[in-house]
């Protein structure tokens, strides 16, 4: 279904209505209008025939009637045609003045002239009806069309007052975002379903905004209280392996610390999300991502060592954007060890910086990745893997904060993970 | 040598000692603000390792407090607080150093030997274990006085294994040295397997003896040999 907007609708039903009587009363205008002329037009016929009878025309002698019929174009006095009672017909004349027929009224009635019968016959035009009728037509629809136009501008103008609240609380509330600090302020108004709205829109994003708040501090709090014994955890396993272990204990002790630096990593993990919602991270500096990668590339370089990795950069042009140095660096750390870790031996990585656009495209599993839930917090697509399931969440939420695009891609059995600058 | 651990988590500051206490440190602990005012006023020591959230106070005002007495002693924060602000602000209060916790023992020793090889610099700055020499400025390394060529994160970890001598030290605790500010993404150690395995022939090659062990299961340990 198409959406119009609310303004439109109000007026498109009154055009629709206005037209509607307009279609109504231009037939049923004309029709009365006639009626009532020919109506008009047999009265006076009527009256004319009362006044011949009335004056002194009864004496008129056949010379007389002649002579009148000579000088008179429209009545005619005939010898009797039979008629016996007054009779108004409408028939279609020729006009020779005019050269075509017209309309006409014409009068039938029974006169006695010196006690002799006759037929009197008036017969009326109605060109002059027609030409009224289509200039007062005229005139009812020009009067009409600037009502409705002067409705119309009215009814739309304080339409558009009356809902200029409602407008301004539609566009504050399209722009905000419960993860920003900018909470709408509505302007006061005296309609009361506007404010009433307003307010409960209020109360709705206040209560949210509480919510989320505590939510966000709470997983910064959670990771913070885990600090503590985590340190305790990780000197006391420190203060275990300097002792005289058997083969078996020190295997136990040395997966134990696979484990405790694992939960030290997620949780710094998490740490640097909350960290990154509560807008830690704010100052911006010029950044080269080239300088960047090329700079840390032998760290990487040496992470892929141990499964036989190649990295390959191609680098056709120099990307400087604006960012967080901080968050960049983990942006791309995240990207490096993302195509290492699902990488598979002997694999490849290619790192392609091209126009704005900075790709790492990487061998490993056969099958895309399900390319709407990896970049959530914890979707792990393989189990068993190292990762955390927050590698991408992070990338993906840097990418949020800088206004960077990022992409997942399966082509040719390569994994490509672009950001777009 | 003498520390002082001002730490409110007995444990962890008990684990130090422990951990510490084999290397010749002796260490002091204050679990409060108040008792480590009254150390610091009443002792002289090497370097004090200081926890930043106390139950009755704030760190920043013992290392205001320090300053204020004109002390000398190298500070090393050891804090759960990760920010670059919290950071900033410890160094310019005068602190020398900063380990978020958690930590390995192994790091924070030897941060502290460089803190201390820093303080009480005189003209020259090595490390000599047996035949091997490490000058710390000029970056290099000699056995028996011939200079040996090593990359910079294989002089990284000799220095990491000798101030751990006679120390366990875990693969997790190795790599994270080794790899500094990125230590929190890596989820792979076996790196360090290369630079162990071609510092180990270095040194071999240049005649020094074999110190680095293999603890199984475990890591590494440098061991003078017997």
């Amino acid at each position: 279904m198409s959406n119009k907007k609310l303004l439109l609708k109000t007026t498109n039903s009154f055009l629709i209505y206005a037209v509607v009587i307009l279609l109504i009363a231009a037939p049923v205008f004309y029709y009365t209008c006639q009626w009532l002329y020919i109506y008009e037009t047999d009265e006076v016929l009527l009256f004319h025939k009362g006044a011949f009878v009335n004056e002194s025309h009864s004496n008129y002698k056949a010379a007389d009637i002649a002579a009148w019929n000579k000088y008179n174009h429209n009545v005619t006095i005939v010898p009797d045609m039979g008629v016996t009672k007054d009779s108004i017909v409408g028939e279609m004349i020729f006009e020779a003045i005019a050269n075509e027929k017209e309309p006409f009224r014409i009068l039938y009635a029974p006169v006695e002239i010196n006690g002799k019968k006759y037929t009197y016959i008036e017969k009326r035009n109605l060109v002059e009806m027609e030409g009224m009728v289509i200039s007062v037509a005229f005139m009812f629809l020009f009067i009409i069309i600037i009502l409705l136009t002067g409705i119309i501008w009215i009814s739309k103008k304080s339409a558009a007052q009356i809902w200029k609240p409602f407008y301004n609380t539609l566009s504050q509330i399209e722009e905000f975002e419960i993860d920003k600090n900018n909470s709408p302020e509505f302007i006061a108004t005296d309609i009361d379903e506007f404010d009433r709205l307003n307010k409960s829109l209020e109360r709705l994003i206040e209560k949210n905004t509480v919510i989320y708040k505590s939510q966000r501090e709470f997983v910064e709090n959670a990771a913070h209280e885990l600090q503590t014994p985590l340190a305790l955890f990780q000197t006391k396993i420190d203060t275990l392996q300097q002792l005289d272990l058997t083969r078996e204990q020190s295997e136990l002790v040395g997966s134990l610390n696979k484990d405790v630096s694992r939960l030290n990593r997620l949780n710094k993990n998490l740490l640097l999300l909350s960290k990154i919602d509560n807008e830690s991270y704010l100052d911006r500096d010029t950044i080269v991502l080239n300088d960047y990668i090329d700079k840390h590339l032998d760290f990487f370089m040496e992470q892929a060592q141990s499964k036989s990795i190649k990295i390959n950069t191609h680098f056709i042009n120099i990307i400087t954007t604006k960012g967080n140095t901080a968050l960049t660096e983990v942006l791309l750390n995240n990207l490096f060890l993302n195509a290492i870790r699902h990488n598979i031996k002997n694999g490849v990585i290619d790192i392609i910086i091209e126009n704005n656009s900075l790709k790492f495209v990487n061998t490993g599993q056969e099958t895309p990745l399900g390319a709407q839930s990896i970049f959530n917090r914890f979707s792990k697509v393989n189990p068993s893997s190292q990762g955390n399931g927050l590698g991408l969440a992070i990338i993906k939420k840097i990418c949020e904060i800088n206004d960077w695009d990022i992409r997942y891609s399966f082509t040719e059995n390569l994994h490509i993970f672009e950001v777009i600058f | 040598m003498k520390i002082l651990i001002i730490e409110d988590e007995r444990e962890i500051a008990q684990s130090i000692k422990d951990y510490f206490k084999t290397n010749g440190i002796q260490c002091e602990t204050a679990e409060n603000y108040n008792l480590a005012l009254t150390k610091i006023d009443s002792y002289d020591y090497d370097c004090i390792l200081l926890d930043l959230m106390l139950p009755d106070g704030d760190g920043f005002d013992i290392l205001k407090e320090l300053k204020a007495k004109n002390k000398t002693e190298g500070v090393i924060i050891i804090s759960a607080k990760e920010n670059l602000e919290t950071r900033l602000e410890g160094f310019n209060l005068g602190a020398d150093d900063y380990l978020t916790k958690p930590f390995h023992l192994a790091e924070l020793l030897v941060r502290m030997q460089a803190l201390i090889r820093r303080k009480n610099f005189k003209g020259s700055n090595s490390v000599v274990f047996n035949e091997i020499a490490v000058d710390i400025f000029s970056k290099t390394v000699a056995v028996n006085d011939i200079k040996l060529d090593l990359t910079k994160k294989e002089l990284d970890l000799l220095l990491f294994l000798i101030g751990n001598e006679n120390k366990v030290l875990s693969k997790s605790a190795i790599a994270e040295h080794l790899s500094g500010d990125m230590a929190d993404m890596l989820d792979n150690h076996d790196f360090i397997y290369a630079h162990i395995k071609n510092l180990k022939k270095k040194l071999t090659q240049a005649g020094s003896g074999d110190y680095i062990k293999t603890v199984y299961g475990l890591g590494y340990k440098w061991e003078n040999e017997q």
